[in-house]
């Protein structure tokens, strides 16, 4: 383990569009290692959260940390520079860029050849752009065969939607992170992808030695990858704690089922 | 009939003699009804003539697509329909015709000056109202009857029949150039081309068999040998750069052919395309849509002209420049290269986060900024105001005078072309392309994949300005004196037109545009008056039919044939409800519109 | 920069350099610069020796000049903003639309000038030229939507974009060759020549018919908009268009009326630019549309009060601004700078405040 201090620390973050406030006193933390799982109905504010962390736009108010240094104010790639990565609620790839480029887009924020290098094909360069490939292939072979091979010169357009996902995953973990945030990441997919899924985030933490921070609506994958879950309604935090003791909270079955069936 | 409703072949008959109407309402007639393409009778102006029913035929008589499934329309359907609406455009045209001679061609003239006395004799073949309509009206209708035939013949016909026709008016159009190629190489050119005129009948008939018959051979198999050949020059390196060779071989041999006249053209049409290579980096490969290019190729002109030691033009003879410096062109060019990079730098930082739209209109701006102060007097004590400068270096080299002979000219512009197009070829296929194609197919997520997109936004503008100021120091070699009416939006239309025309993102695209938007009207002095309306019309009717240009680039045709698929469309063959219900809810989804918030 | 894989610890450190919020600081500078040069010029201006200094009567006539011509441009920006509250594009060809609803204008005017019945029925012609360039301005927007607009709306942003300024290139040469590249004078009744005293001020007549004529028109198309049902279509459309087709209303319908609209406004402002400069040519339309484009967003583009603010606010900003600003520093303010001032104001207000006036302050993301 790493410094004692958390990985990501919220504070008090608060947003608001117009009346709506989607975010509002939201406090918790994420440490190293850790697999922790945010759970909430449709609207509490999952995703507002990470594009708040990840920079999309800043929060009204509070603090994010990021090992310790403050990251409101910075750009995306600024934060994924820092070591955060992401992927996206409806699928974001780059549609007519190959599946191998769309990985090595993710190698960017990690190398640094400019306009010369690019010009003359310095040596550098070229290793660095062998490296890239190779990292690349790498994430994408995290994912079994199913992207690599002869496959990686494929437009991405032309995947299957679960595959989409996985190189969307695959593209974040280019990124060389610390911390993974997955957005929904088994949404759409079937019972024995969503468990392949299930493995795979657990493999990122084993494997990797990644942090993972995930959206999730199937509890069976909440149950199966997470070591802390957290709840969230109305933009803020209902309930923290192990599997168990959030399911059962009653503040957590309201939210999802209504009043009728907490009493 | 034929599969099509006689609604359309109506409505397209009208389209076609509103077409024809417009045609002649705004001079294309008069001007070129004297344009020979082949023989004494077939010329330009004629074949506008049945262009029209021509073009509305084979737009009606196109496949359809009914309940589902896609009829083609048979071969006999597409004679009668391609004739029928062929008749109506013709009748109101010839209606239309009839009734200015009949209220009087100098009364309709007050209005629209392109109606003369001269135009109702050419389009009546001489014969005066009425007499002269019936042929205008077969005619017309032949031309349906052509437009419905290449439309539906079998591919077998129709492919190499239209490369005839294409050719046979393309090596028309070609009269200034291809006989004095011939000469120069030591051939008799009679036999293809009129003297000072078009291709005589027997050259017509020649190119219409060639071409056809290459067209033929290519396509066939139903298309495997052209499949084939281009998989193995797609693979083999050895095949691309023996085709790279033969074309800079061309390109280097021209001007030795073609003489000094058509070497002014040529030298003009290297600008172009170095332009159009600059704003290719801007706007094809980082998605910049740039409005205001005249300000770089400006900034270039003007600079090179106060580094190399010009004079200002002043109503008492010549005057020395505030700020002046007598350097060697081959210096005093990458200065200017380098300061445009900065002042795009500088430009840039400001203005490039803005979306498309607002981008482009503040380019526009800051292009008009710089064009109404090559003008002002403001300035004249720098730049020489309405007046202008005089006296740019001609940068000889080697005894070679860059200034006075165009041909010369044309080796140093292509050496600046050579080293644009290497150094965007280079860029296009390394870390830097990547991250610009990632900006523009998706801007948010290539930034929150750790691509800067300021950074490289900044770095297209800064490289595009460099290279178009490189254009216009060029620019300044080439003519010796500067005045600001060769500085205005025109410039920056055309560099665009040129690109997007060629195809956006496509190095050989811009050659392709340059060649045929500024060689073309450069070769045909007719054209001169109408490029701007044709540039626009070209423009309108590539964005609808083929908006990846002439020439694409492999992905930006992917791109951009596509319709914008949302990505979310993607997901609408997942099953999951609570993506569907998030990505409609505020917060949901990648990032939330501003507009969405209202 | 290499890490290892099974590394725990990754990501790098951001530098200084990269921290640093340059495009604030880039921003504050220029802001500061800017308000400095206008703070300086204007007054030195104002405090120029009498004889240089410019009168009262001056600054009135400056200012009277800017309304109208600013009363102008407000209609023409509507258009502008009309079509882009719809279509989210920016109808680069509009000032086409405009520039042909004044040759419509202009040829009835040139007969009746010759006929005399400009003269003896000022009222009646004015109005029947106002109609005749409503016309004609509206067929061309129409024309113009159903030809170029139509087939691209699903294609991505650029390609409309493109398509719109190749149009306006198209329709600017069709003017030159339907009616010839000279620039033609267009007459104007005499009964407005000379000027009124309204409230003890002296203004020239074109002047005071080209307010009243705009407030007319403005406050027509606000009615219009907020009570009818077709406006409220319009609104519906401009908010989420999607939707409003769930909710049954035509969408295209409604996107061709609004072209109507904004040619209509387009052909009033017409009328009243070619009597106020008594010419027309088939270049006309491209400074006073970009004139308006900025004076849509100056307001805050989709807001018809805005378009109609931006008007006024530019129309003064171009009168006043040149002579206030420039003169102190001795520059000649002559009309090429009086334009190049509105592209500049253009480009500050896009740079500074993309939401114009009456809108946000952030920068739109793409």
């Amino acid at each position: 383990m790493s410094a004692p201090e958390h990985l990501l620390e919220l504070r008090d973050v608060a947003k608001h569009f117009g009346g709506l406030y989607a975010l509002s006193g939201l406090t918790f933390h994420v440490d190293p290692g850790e697999i922790v799982s945010v759970i909430g109905p449709n609207g509490a504010g999952k995703s507002t959260m990470f594009n708040v962390v990840t920079g999309l736009y800043g929060p009204d108010d509070g603090s994010i940390r990021f090992r310790g240094a403050n990251v409101v104010g910075l750009a995306p790639n600024q934060v994924t520079k820092l070591g955060i990565a992401r992927t996206f609620q409806t699928v974001h790839l780059f549609p007519n860029m190959t599946i191998l480029e769309n990985a090595m887009v993710g190698q960017h924020c990690r190398t640094r050849s400019g306009v010369f290098g690019s010009i003359f094909r310095l040596p550098g360069t070229r290793r660095e752009e062998q490296r890239i490939r190779e990292r690349a292939r790498e994430s994408l072979g995290f994912f079994g065969s199913r992207l690599a091979g002869y496959r990686e010169e494929q437009p991405a357009s032309a995947l299957s939607y679960a595959n989409r996902r996985r190189l969307e995953m695959a593209r974040a973990l280019a990124t060389e992170p610390a911390l993974v945030m997955l957005d929904e990441p088994t949404a759409g997919m079937n019972p024995s992808e969503t468990l392949e899924l299930r493995d795979h985030i657990v493999r990122m933490r084993d494997e990797l030695g990644l942090t993972v921070l995930v959206i999730e609506h199937d509890m069976r994958v909440v149950k199966g990858v997470s070591d802390r879950v957290v709840a969230l309604d109305y933009g803020r935090k209902i309930a923290e704690g192990s599997y168990d003791e959030v399911a059962n909270d009653p503040q957590v079955i309201e939210a999802y089922l209504g009043t009728k069936a907490a009493g | 009939m034929g599969g099509v409703p006689t609604r359309s072949i109506v409505r397209a008959g009208l389209l076609g003699g509103a077409g024809a109407i417009y045609v002649a309402l705004v001079g294309l007639y008069t001007k070129f009804a004297d344009l020979e393409l082949v023989g004494e009778q077939v010329t330009l102006g004629r074949v506008l003539i049945v262009a029209p029913a021509f073009v509305a035929a084979y737009a009606v008589t196109r496949p359809r697509v009914v309940a589902g499934e896609r009829h083609l329309v048979a071969l006999r359907g597409g004679l009668a329909v391609g004739a029928l609406s062929g008749l109506i455009g013709a009748g109101l045209f010839a209606a239309a015709l009839w009734f200015a001679d009949w209220f009087g061609v100098d009364r309709i003239r007050e209005v629209f000056v392109a109606i003369t006395e001269p135009l109702v004799d050419f389009l009546t073949f001489d014969k005066g109202v009425p007499a002269g309509l019936p042929i205008l009206i077969v005619l017309c209708a032949a031309g349906g009857v052509v437009g419905g035939f290449v439309r539906t013949a079998p591919a077998a016909i129709r492919r190499p029949a239209s490369a005839g026709v294409l050719a046979v008016i393309l090596l028309g159009l070609l009269q200034r150039i291809i006989p004095i190629v011939f000469v120069q190489l030591g051939f008799e050119a009679d036999w293809l081309y009129e003297r000072g005129a078009g291709l005589t009948w027997f050259g017509g008939l020649i190119v219409f068999v060639v071409a056809a018959a290459a067209n033929a051979l290519w396509n066939q198999d139903g298309g495997r040998t052209r499949e084939r050949v281009r998989r193995n020059v797609g693979k083999a390196p050895a095949a691309k750069v023996g085709l790279f060779v033969a074309i800079l071989a061309i390109m280097t041999i021209l001007p030795l052919l073609l003489g000094t006249a058509i070497s002014e053209v040529l030298g003009s049409v290297m600008i172009y395309v170095l332009l159009g290579l600059g704003l290719n980096i801007v706007v094809g490969y980082a998605g910049l849509l740039d409005l205001g290019y005249v300000a770089f190729f400006a900034f270039g002109a003007y600079t090179t002209g106060l580094l190399t030691g010009a004079f200002l033009n002043t109503t008492t003879g010549a005057a020395t420049p505030a700020l002046s410096a007598d350097l060697n062109f081959y210096v005093a060019v990458w200065i200017v290269a380098l300061l445009a990079a900065g002042v795009g730098l500088l430009i840039g930082a400001p203005v490039l986060r803005l979306r498309g739209d607002y981008l482009a209109i503040v380019t526009l701006g800051l292009g008009e900024i710089v064009s109404v102060l090559t003008a002002s007097k403001w300035a004249q004590p720098l730049i020489g105001g309405p007046q202008g400068m005089r006296g740019v270096t001609k940068a000889e080299v080697f005894g070679l005078n860059f200034q006075d002979n165009p041909q010369h000219f044309y080796y140093l512009a292509l050496a600046f072309v050579l080293l644009a197009a290497f150094v965007s070829w280079r860029l296009s296929t390394s870390r830097i392309g990547r991250a610009w194609n990632a900006m523009r197919e998706d801007e948010q997520v290539a930034d929150a994949m750790g691509v800067s997109t300021t950074k490289f936004k900044l770095l297209a503008f800064a490289l595009g300005g460099a290279i178009g100021s490189m254009g216009g120091a060029l620019f300044a070699v080439s003519i010796g004196s500067l005045t600001p009416a060769s500085f205005e939006i025109t410039v920056s239309i055309t560099a665009l037109a040129v690109v997007i025309i060629g195809g956006l993102g496509s190095i050989p695209g811009v050659l392709v545009g340059a060649l045929v938007l500024i060689g073309l009207p450069g070769l045909l002095r007719e054209f001169e008056e109408y490029r701007p309306l044709i540039y626009g019309g070209a423009l309108v009717a590539i964005m609808i039919l083929r908006p990846q240009g002439l020439v694409p680039n492999v992905r930006r045709s992917r791109e951009l044939e596509d319709e914008e698929v949302s990505q979310d469309a993607w997901s609408r063959d997942a099953k999951g409800e609570a993506e569907a219900v998030a990505a409609v809810l505020p917060g949901g989804g990648l990032g939330v519109e501003r507009e969405d918030l209202e | 920069m290499a890490t290892a894989p099974d590394q725990q610890v990754r990501g790098a450190e951001l530098g200084l350099l990269e921290r640093l919020p340059w495009r604030r600081i880039v921003l504050v500078v220029l802001s500061i610069v800017i308000l400095a040069v206008v703070a300086i010029g204007a007054y030195k201006t104002l405090t120029l020796p009498a004889d240089k200094r410019y009168s009262t009567t001056t600054w009135k006539d400056f200012i009277v000049l800017g309304l109208a011509q600013g009363a102008i441009i407000g209609l023409i920006a509507l258009g502008y903003t009309l079509v882009y509250g719809i279509l989210r594009m920016i109808n680069f060809a509009h000032g086409e639309v405009f520039m042909f609803g004044a040759f419509g204008a202009f040829f009835f005017s040139d007969a009746w000038e010759e006929s005399g019945f400009l003269d003896s029925n000022p009222v009646l012609s004015i109005g029947l030229l106002l109609v005749i360039a409503m016309l004609v301005s509206m067929s061309v927007a129409v024309l113009l939507e159903r030809i170029a607009y139509r087939p691209l709306r699903n294609a991505p942003r650029l390609v409309p974009l493109i398509t719109a300024i190749g149009a306006s290139l198209f329709l600017q040469n069709t003017a030159r060759g339907f009616f010839g590249a000279q620039s033609r004078g267009f007459g104007v009744p005499e009964a407005l020549d000379g000027t009124w005293t309204i409230l003890g001020i002296e203004v020239d007549r074109i002047q005071v018919v080209v307010l009243v004529t705009v407030i007319v028109a403005v406050t027509a198309l606000s009615l219009f908009v907020s009570k009818t049902t077709t406006g409220k279509s319009m609104r519906a459309v401009a908010a989420d268009s999607e939707i409003a087709s769930l909710m049954g209303i035509r969408v295209d319908r409604v996107i061709v009326t609004t072209f109507a609209i904004g040619g209509l406004l387009a052909g009033i402002a017409a009328v009243l630019f070619s009597i106020t400069f008594e010419s027309v040519s088939f270049t006309m339309g491209f400074r006073p549309g970009i004139a308006a484009f900025t004076a849509a967003v100056l307001g805050g583009i989709g807001s018809i009060s805005g378009a109609a603010l931006g008007g006024v606010l530019l129309g003064l900003l171009q009168s006043v601004g040149p002579a206030l600003i420039l003169t102190g520093y001795g520059i000649p303010s002559s009309f090429q700078l009086k334009d190049a001032f509105t592209f500049l104001v253009l480009v500050l207000v896009l740079i500074f405040r993309p939401g114009g006036l009456l809108g946000s302050s952030e920068a739109e993301k793409v």
